[in-house]
């Protein structure tokens, strides 16, 4: 039975976002919510911690052992703020694994639930901007057979 | 169906609820415009041929930022984006192309000395709950 608990304290590699006004713009619009050229709409703290953490979606599935279209979902989202980020500015993002738990739902059989935590700050600022927190849930339909 | 994001939270009250955000049908397009910007390859949300296939039917399935991000919408209304401290979200169902979804929340809590609000949140596909979330906000709209 393949186990990813190994995976627990694997840290992203990082980097610098800077959130464009244009990307501000298009993910406001995705929202449905008017774009403000000043204050980005706060959910763009998910939108800058995946884009700065270093990994993609993708890369992320695939530490996981998971395909794109395995049945992965989006399980729980926490954003947390010491302020409004602002489309033009930049981020310094870090971020890691902090759990992966194999649980078994009555409905959903058996998954794995791995949690990472990105924060990102200001260039110039020592405490984060913003966290975000995201687990994840990957269905693992071949260890209910085994 | 827009939201001023920039609103004070100004006379929340515990037992308020706020007003609701609502979308009409969500909007495949948007999906599409999201999986570019996340770089999400999730075939879910934007390839119907490939839904109907592995028995998704023959819609594409909301990215959970975007159905997340409507029920933000109800916390940016009530206090400004300015002032949210911290937000949650359970994703309990897919929220499917041309869906109608409704936002609501509801004050739970004030707390003077933090000067901060507590908001329960729910997004609803008709009676179907399709997440489930709380917000803190700065009662006096932030910095």
């Amino acid at each position: 039975m393949a186990n990813y608990s190994h995976l627990v304290g694997h840290r992203f590699p990082g980097g610098r976002f800077t959130l464009s006004p244009h990307l501000a713009w298009l993910w406001a619009d995705c929202a449905m919510a008017d774009p403000d050229p000043e204050v980005a709409h706060p959910t763009l703290s998910y939108f800058s911690a995946m884009q700065g953490c270093g990994v993609s979606i993708q890369e992320i599935f695939d530490l996981m052992g998971a395909d794109a279209d395995s049945g992965a979902m989006f399980g729980e989202c926490v954003l947390e703020y010491n302020g409004a980020l602002s489309p033009g500015e930049t981020y310094e993002v870090e971020g890691a694994i902090i759990a992966v738990e194999r649980k078994q739902g009555r409905r959903a059989g058996v998954f794995d639930r791995m949690t990472f935590q990105i924060s990102g700050r200001r260039e110039h600022d020592r405490e984060p901007l913003f966290t975000v927190t995201n687990s994840f849930v990957f269905p693992r339909r071949e260890e209910a057979t085994t | 169906m827009s939201v001023e994001q920039q609103a004070g939270a100004i006379g929340l009250g515990v037992g308020d609820e706020l007003p609701p955000f609502v979308v009409e049908s969500v909007d495949a397009q948007r999906m599409k415009t999201m999986a570019a910007l996340l770089d999400d390859p999730n075939p879910i949300h934007f390839d119907v041929e490939l839904n109907k296939r592995i028995g998704y039917g023959d819609k594409p399935i909301n990215q959970g930022p975007i159905t997340m991000s409507y029920m933000m919408n109800v916390v940016v209304a009530a206090a400004g984006a300015r002032a949210v401290r911290r937000f949650s979200c359970r994703f309990l169902g897919n929220v499917l192309g041309g869906e109608r979804v409704e936002c609501r929340g509801t004050v739970t809590a004030i707390d003077r000395d933090a000067g901060t609000a507590e908001i329960e949140l729910t997004a609803l596909v008709g009676d179907r709950q399709v997440l489930a979330g709380t917000a803190t906000v700065a009662l006096g709209g932030g910095n």
